[in-house]
């Protein structure tokens, strides 16, 4: 005891040295209006481990080298290090993002619940599975979420559409991806006070001040979001990202768009945060439309205002006003996005559906796209019956290099990756006829007649290079509405009188016929 | 003694064990005589049997009104919570549904085409900044070409996934004398004043869908086609623009009149089906203690609470109908006729009825044409506080009843109190079908009548029982059904229905005469074709009774009143005139409502083609042939 | 022998009267293929199990033709035989002419109930052949699968043919017929015994005069080890065609394990999805091992008559089959008009006709009611299934009944005939 007391002295003398020598972490929130009058916002705390390099799998079995974090989340390094994670990303989303209105969000992950993919390094004593596995605990363990029971029914390894941001050390063994996303998870304070308490300064000062759940979760949409990656020539990063969309016209009596600091997050930023390098706050500024920005902002750089949250000397206080009322455009340009994507799944029968997918180029170029479905086995494809049509008619250019990985009842689930050729200006039904499966009674959820909530669809745009396709990095991978299918669900107080019915039935229908095969006929005189 | 006793024990039970396998031949002469004996019992007593399950089933048609049989309405699904909630829609935005009013009026009044129409109320939607798109749709039927446009708009509700929705929708043309072309203004009035102020509340967790469909039905039923991607021959749909998840609920507003003193509630749904009773009652309550609005059964009035509007029946003494009791009889008795007139023809009572076929359940709101008191602000209270119940629901409406019958707006009958009534008539027509069955296996060796003779088997011989003839007349009858609604329901019928009915009726009455020539079987070993074929019809229509209590109770209902007795009595004579004229009662059974009901007809065939309706071709291809095939047997030679 | 009154369309001349008949009702099946009756059936699983759904032969044939393992998944359950066949042979793509293809299935099998039905009577042609093939293309438990392109009914051809080689004394084309047919369905392995029994006596009607059998059983053995002989080589074609052994558990495993719960015309679905995990494993070899109780002692009460007991046990198929469709018992159906003389004795044939009815139109209105309107819930159809057991069981009663009854002839005035 004595001596832990000393070390642990000795390590708060030192601390500041690690911070300036190796660690390093900025802060940055920006701030945009939509063209639907809200507004979104969003948070990045980028924590970068000046020369640092991902565990080999290899040294599984040896002693791990010990680590010693200042500003650095150690929860969620020890984790890393433990399962030898290349790299992870983790979102946790609610609500559905509208690519037609917001544009591309700022950080690509945005379907809605939670979605885990990493990259780790094979090879190793304990395989990639098992290390996945125990990811997955630790990480629910580590954001109070249900990511345990992303087990293999929704595991999937599609490398194509997810490919690391960061580089990949090249290790004899090669990498592999686990992806699975749990589209019914939904994500509340439980989940934001473990994410805010990985920052240095929590949320005591500097822009986190302004994470304040009761204002954050009244948003039309938000998700926060972790990423691990490693950058061969600077180090490890982490960057912990939160992601905001709300709107003041909600609740707006005059119909206008003001925001402030206040009405956003019911808070002004009081005090910068110490150990964060850079520390700023920028506002896009609207084009050619009236409006008066408060405080004045420090720096205005193509069309950024920014202010630099190190220098304030009182409470910083951003306010935006426009002098009119607010009126909704009768239609939104969506040329932010390459396409608008519509996934829907047909029929109202509870033994078959069809999966249709409308995606829209607004492009006046053709465009190639990856598209990727996985399913849980709850609704099983028939592939033989995917076709893609414009207006009606059928097209079999469209659709090419399908990868198709069928689903096995009760455990695995259909990886389906295709590219799609998109032309320009117009829009392609693709159809396909699946089935939906009966579940044993043991098997539904606690709310069974409401049915299972399935995971988005996934459009990347593709790049052509000049002989090979790469995902496009200009324009990232967008996500689909999630589904709702429903089973038809057995009697669940039945058990018992089930067995019993069916087998007295049988029972009865042996007793007889052996009734008849065993005794023999003879005459009998009546009267 | 104790070396002895155990063997002489087990001696014992190995003889009982011996002779219990055995069966000595007098004790199976009892058994057989004894079976013998209740079988010619029950045999002797049938015609008594049936006539008394005859009374028992009619008698219980007739009381199922009874105030004292049914039982009140309850909430099942604790999910619901229904009229626990705050209200927020104030006069402001009865203001705004003012406003609205005055547009539509004079959209209606200039008779605008339904595009435009569309064009303008999707730009009013767009306006709250909800994503609004317009549908055109065109069904070619045999009535010809009915096109038109719908409108509606999908309000995303703020952190949800969208993967389930709420649908409120008006229909264009109000249920006033079922679609006669009264404008929906205020109920289409309500939905655009609700779009903007639903918008202003972060509370919903479902997609709330704002549908305003063209033309009465047609509109509707495009929409919710091309919504579930089901295809229909003879609809032409644009595909839908917008989309949301799944559909659990709906609420259909019909306020036409210039304010209301009553809600109405409609619900049944096509082909018999009914939503889930939950929504009703939970409406009900949301009207009475959120509005304060008075809940009534479609448009009737309760004698007990509105004395004033209910005036006696002029066939029915003042003393009697003094009596609560006969009051509240009369009063569910017309319910409960106005309920199997909606339900026996599958048409449904309104646009909610659409929705069914695609698992939603709905009901529409209506208020009642009158001088006040309520208005905008009681019908946006009731609907705002309807759609919070609906949005409180985490799992699709399953735990109240599907089957049910409901007598008052909160006074109704479980399956088991009202199905056996229909059931217990399709019973007895099943044991006069065996029965005859039975007689058609002997002949008494005097050939003379076989009535209650059953119990001397010593002078029966039985003889054979042919089928083939029967059934390859029952097919024909069956083919001869289809040809039938091939002809009715084909353009150039529908087009010139009063000239061509008759004709149609002459062909359908003469051609069944062809069974005069059936030659009658010269043996008496072998049962004549009468009985066989009655035996046959009545074990079918006593089958397709029971079945369709299920699908749609007021068509059993119907059909066992109809069927009943005059396929029990049908048989052959010796006089060639009395088997005409028994034939042609039967073939006026039959095919009567080629005369009489030609306006039924059309509607028929229009649900049939529009609508998927089955009630049409059921009538032609399965009811039609049965009763025909009775005619046949008092046609046939005895 | 015959009861049962002639039908109006067979007086003599009888070869080309059948002839002309048999091309009528055939004409017919085909017109009905060809409507667009029968897209109301695609989805409907009373008529197609997963082991049988034409839609799932076509995602086999698909993922086939695309270098993917059909095996690999859980939708394509079909024996590889058929793969190969559809792939290499017959076109699928088009629905009419698989629809014709069908029909002539359904058409072959027919004529093969004609000749067995002549071969039992040990003519050339009779007055009943129309009535016989009639029962086979009428039938709707028959045509109603067909028409969905079922390839049930391809089980159900096969089976009818082997007992027609089996007629005819040609062992090895019996022999082979019967190995094919267990490569399709492995529960049909019950009707070897029968076949072969069948092979070393004649098909001729003995329920009148019951004796034990005179031919000694050791031509059996050859035979078995004809059979054993097919099947391992069919079990190795099999394998060369699928690339692999997974179709093992995909195709025969699944009928032992019963992974996919998809409602049918059976007893086993309900009564597995209801089923506790821990007891899953004990019930399924319980229900697969009932299946064969009874085929040793059909076959030793009916050794005169072997034809008779293999349709018994096509009864027996029909009702406790994993995943069964309609053809199952519709087969044993229409067999009943091969043996006239067993009219008069049976038991209480009104009662299972009617029994048949309510069940025939009972099945499809729950399954409506459940899978699509979501307004009865499981247990309607549950019940339904129950009562078309029902049908099926008291039908086998009467055929058990009436085919031992036949033996004591017409009773005497004041006797009856009881078992004891």
């Amino acid at each position: 005891m004595w001596t832990s007391g000393r070390i642990a002295h000795i390590l708060l003398l030192c601390s500041p040295i690690f911070a300036l020598s190796a660690e390093r972490f900025d802060e940055t929130l920006s701030i945009n209006t939509l063209q639907d009058g809200k507004v979104s916002s969003k948070f990045t705390f980028t924590t970068l481990l000046k020369g640092a390099s991902p565990r080999n799998p290899k040294t599984l079995d040896e002693e791990d080298e010990s680590q010693l974090y200042t500003v650095f989340p150690l929860g969620l390094g020890q984790i890393l290090r433990e399962y030898a994670v290349t790299e992870l990303h983790l979102s946790l989303n609610t609500g559905r993002w509208n690519y037609d209105r917001w544009g591309y969000p700022e950080e690509t992950g945005v379907g809605t619940g939670a979605e885990l993919w990493a990259w780790m390094g094979d090879g190793a004593i304990r395989t990639v599975d098992e290390r996945w596995k125990g990811l997955r605990n630790a990480l629910a363990g580590l954001f109070c979420t249900s990511l345990g029971s992303m087990d293999d029914l929704r595991t999937t390894s599609p490398e194509k559409t997810f490919v690391p941001e960061g580089s990949l050390p090249n290790w004899d063994a090669p990498h592999q991806i686990r992806h699975a996303s749990l589209p019914s998870e939904n994500v509340c304070t439980e989940n934001l006070t473990p994410f805010l308490k990985l920052l240095p300064c929590k949320s005591l000062s500097g822009i986190a001040t302004l994470l304040n759940p009761h204002k954050l979760f009244d948003a039309d949409w938000h998700g926060m979001s972790v990423h691990v990656l490693w950058r061969g020539d600077e180090g490890v990063e982490v960057r912990l990202t939160f992601q905001s969309v709300s709107d003041p016209l909600r609740s707006a009596v005059t119909r206008k768009q003001d925001w402030s600091f206040e009405s956003l997050f019911g808070r002004t930023i009081d005090r910068p945060c110490p150990v964060a390098e850079t520390s700023e706050v920028s506002v896009t500024l609207p084009i050619n439309a009236m409006y008066t920005i408060q405080p004045e902002p420090a720096r205005v750089e193509n069309n950024l205002a920014k202010f630099d949250v190190k220098e304030i000397s009182e409470p910083l206080l951003v306010r935006m006003i426009w002098p009119r009322p607010f009126s909704y455009p009768q239609t939104y340009h969506s040329e932010a996005t390459p396409f608008s994507v519509r996934r829907t799944l047909k029929g109202s029968s509870q033994a078959w559906g069809q999966l249709s997918l409308v995606i829209e180029n607004h492009r006046p170029t053709s465009m190639r796209a990856m598209y990727l479905e996985t399913m849980p086995w709850l609704l099983q494809f028939h592939l033989h019956t995917l076709q893609a049509r414009i207006d009606g008619v059928l097209q079999d250019k469209i659709i090419s290099n399908v990868q198709y990985m069928p689903s096995v009842p009760h455990s695995r689930p259909t990886t389906l990756q295709a590219i799609l050729t998109l032309p320009p200006d117009t829009s392609v039904h693709i159809t396909m006829d699946v089935t939906k499966a009966f579940l044993r009674y043991t098997e539904f959820q606690p709310d069974a007649q409401r049915g299972w909530d399935l995971p988005p669809a996934i459009i990347t745009p593709l790049e052509d290079h000049d002989n090979y396709t790469i995902p496009s990095y200009s324009e990232k991978r967008m996500y689909t509405a999630n589904l709702l299918v429903e089973q038809a669900t057995p009697d669940f107080s039945m058990p018992y009188n089930v067995i019993i019915f069916t087998c007295s039935l049988i029972a009865f229908i042996f007793g007889s016929i052996f009734n008849i095969l065993t005794r023999n006929f003879v005459l009998v005189k009546v009267d | 003694m104790e070396q002895e006793r155990p063997p002489s024990k087990w001696k014992n039970i190995l003889d009982k064990l011996r002779n219990l396998g055995q069966i000595s031949p007098d004790k199976t002469r009892r058994t057989i005589l004894r079976r013998r004996y209740y079988v010619a019992l029950i045999s002797r007593r049938l015609t008594l049997i049936e006539i008394i399950l005859f009374l028992i089933g009619y008698l219980w048609l007739l009381v199922l009104p009874l105030p004292r049989l049914g039982q009140r309405t309850y909430m099942d699904e604790n999910a619901l919570q229904p009229a626990q909630v705050n209200t927020y829609w104030n006069w402001d935005d009865v203001h705004a549904a003012d406003n609205y009013l005055d547009h539509v009026e004079r959209l209606r009044d200039n008779n605008i085409t339904s595009a435009k129409r569309a064009e303008w109320l999707q730009t009013e939607l767009g306006k709250h900044g909800i994503s609004a798109s317009t549908q055109n749709y065109t069904f070619s039927t045999s009535f010809g070409i009915v096109n038109g446009t719908n409108t509606y708009a999908i309000l995303a509700s703020p952190r949800h996934s969208g993967t389930e929705a709420i649908v409120i929708s008006a229909s264009w043309i109000s249920r006033i004398g079922e679609g006669n072309g009264t404008v929906n203004v205020r109920g289409v009035s309500t939905v655009l004043a609700l779009a903007g102020f639903l918008k202003r509340y972060s509370h919903w967790g479902k997609d709330i869908v704002f549908v305003l469909s063209d033309g009465y039905l047609e509109g509707m039923q495009a929409w919710l086609s091309s919504y579930h991607g089901t295809s229909q021959s003879g609809l032409k749909v644009d595909p839908l623009e917008l989309t949301s998840g799944v559909i659990w609920t709906a609420l259909n507003i019909d306020y036409s009149g210039h304010s209301f003193s009553h809600l109405g509630i409609f619900f049944e749904a096509l082909n018999g089906r009914l939503p889930n009773q939950d929504l009703m009652n939970s409406a009900d309550t949301i009207a009475r203690y959120t509005a304060g609005v008075p809940v009534i059964l479609y448009d009737h009035l309760d004698p007990e609470e509105e004395p004033a509007a209910y005036e006696a029946p002029w066939w029915l003494p003042k003393a009697i109908h003094d009596i609560k009791e006969v009051r509240s009889y009369l009063y569910q008795a017309k319910n409960v006729a106005r309920h199997i007139g909606y339900q026996y023809n599958g048409r449904g009572s309104g646009v909610h009825g659409l929705f069914r076929q695609f698992r939603i359940d709905a009901i529409t709101l209506y208020g009642i044409p009158a001088m006040g008191p309520h208005g905008f602000h009681a019908i946006g209270r009731t609907v705002e506080s309807t759609l919070r119940t609906m949005n409180n629901l985490l799992e699709r409406l399953h735990a109240s009843f599907f089957f049910y019958l409901q007598t008052g707006p909160r006074q109704f009958l479980k399956i088991g109190l009202y199905l056996p009534s229909a059931i217990l008539i399709s019973v007895a027509l099943m044991f006069r079908g065996l029965g005859t069955w039975v007689n058609a296996g002997w002949i008494s060796a005097n050939h003379n009548s076989k009535d209650g003779a059953l119990s001397k088997e010593s002078t029966w011989r039985s003889r054979k029982r042919p089928i083939t003839g029967t059934l390859s007349v029952m097919i024909a009858m069956h083919a001869f059904g289809a040809a039938l609604f091939a002809l009715v329901s084909s353009s150039w019928f529908i087009s010139n229905i009063e000239t061509l009915a008759p004709i149609a009726f002459l062909t359908a009455f003469v051609l069944p005469l062809f069974a005069l020539v059936i030659p009658s079987t010269k043996s008496e070993d072998v049962a004549p074709m009468h009985m066989i074929l009655k035996t046959a019809n009545l074990c079918l229509t006593s089958t397709v009774i029971s079945i369709i209590t299920l699908m749609n109770f007021s068509l059993a209902a119907v059909l066992a009143v109809v069927l009943g007795i005059p396929l029990v009595i049908s048989s052959p004579s010796s006089k060639m005139s009395v088997r005409i004229a028994k034939y042609s009662a039967y073939a006026l059974l039959a095919l009567g409502w080629l005369l009489f009901a030609q306006q039924e007809i059309v509607k028929s065939v229009w649900s049939w083609q529009v609508l998927l309706v089955w009630f049409a071709p059921f009538v032609c291809i399965v009811y039609v042939p049965l009763v025909l095939q009775a005619g046949i047997v008092c046609l046939l030679q005895p | 022998m015959s009861s049962k009154p002639q039908p109006p369309s067979s007086s003599p001349p009888p070869n080309n009267n059948f002839a002309v008949a048999f091309c009528a009702l055939a004409a017919a099946r085909t017109w009905l293929s060809l409507t667009g009756f029968s897209s109301l059936l695609d989805h409907n699983q009373l008529v197609s199990s997963p082991l049988t759904a034409f839609s799932n032969l076509k995602e086999g044939i698909f993922l086939f033709n695309h270098d993917i393992d059909p095996y690999s998944g859980g939708s394509f359950r079909q024996s590889p035989l058929l793969l190969s066949l559809f792939t290499t042979i017959l076109p699928s793509s088009s629905k009419p002419l698989a629809s014709l293809l069908w029909t002539l299935n359904d058409v072959v099998g027919a004529y093969t109930l004609v000749q067995i039905w002549r071969s039992r009577q040990n003519v050339t042609s009779s007055r009943r052949d129309t009535l016989v093939a009639a029962a086979y293309l009428l039938n709707p438990y028959l045509f109603l699968p067909s028409l969905a392109l079922s390839t049930s009914s391809f089980e159900n051809t096969l089976m009818l043919s082997a007992i027609l080689f089996a007629c005819k004394r040609k062992p090895s084309q019996t022999v082979f017929t019967l190995s094919v047919l267990v490569q399709l369905s492995l529960t049909s392995i019950i009707m070897v015994l029968p076949a072969m029994l069948l092979l070393i006596t004649d098909p001729h009607s003995h329920l009148a005069s019951p004796q034990p059998i005179q031919t000694s059983l050791r031509k059996l053995w050859p035979l078995f080890g004809e059979f054993s002989l097919y099947t391992i080589v069919l079990i190795l074609i099999s394998t060369v065609i699928a690339g692999s052994w997974t179709w093992i558990p995909q195709t025969w495993g699944a009928t032992l394990m019963l992974p996919d719960l998809t409602p049918n015309t059976g007893m086993w679905w309900y009564f597995f999805t209801e089923m506790f995990d821990h007891f899953r494993p004990f019930f399924l070899m319980v229900f697969s091992v009932h299946l064969l109780i009874y085929v040793a002692p059909v076959c030793l009460k009916f050794q005169y008559d072997p034809l008779y007991a293999a349709y018994i046990l096509l009864g027996i198929l029909g009702i406790f089959k994993p995943y069964p469709t309609l053809s199952d018992p519709g087969l044993f159906v229409s067999m009943i008009a091969l043996f006239p003389e067993t009219y008069q004795y049976m038991r209480h044939p009104i009662v299972t006709l009617l029994l048949h009815l309510h069940a025939a139109l009972l099945m499809p209105l729950f399954y409506d009611l459940w899978v699509v309107q979501g307004a009865g819930n499981a247990n309607f159809f549950y019940a339904s299934t129950l009562v078309f057991a029902c049908a099926n069981g008291a039908a086998i009663v009467d055929a058990l009944w009436s085919g031992l009854r036949v033996a004591i002839g017409e009773t005497p005035e004041g006797y009856v005939v009881v078992q004891e």
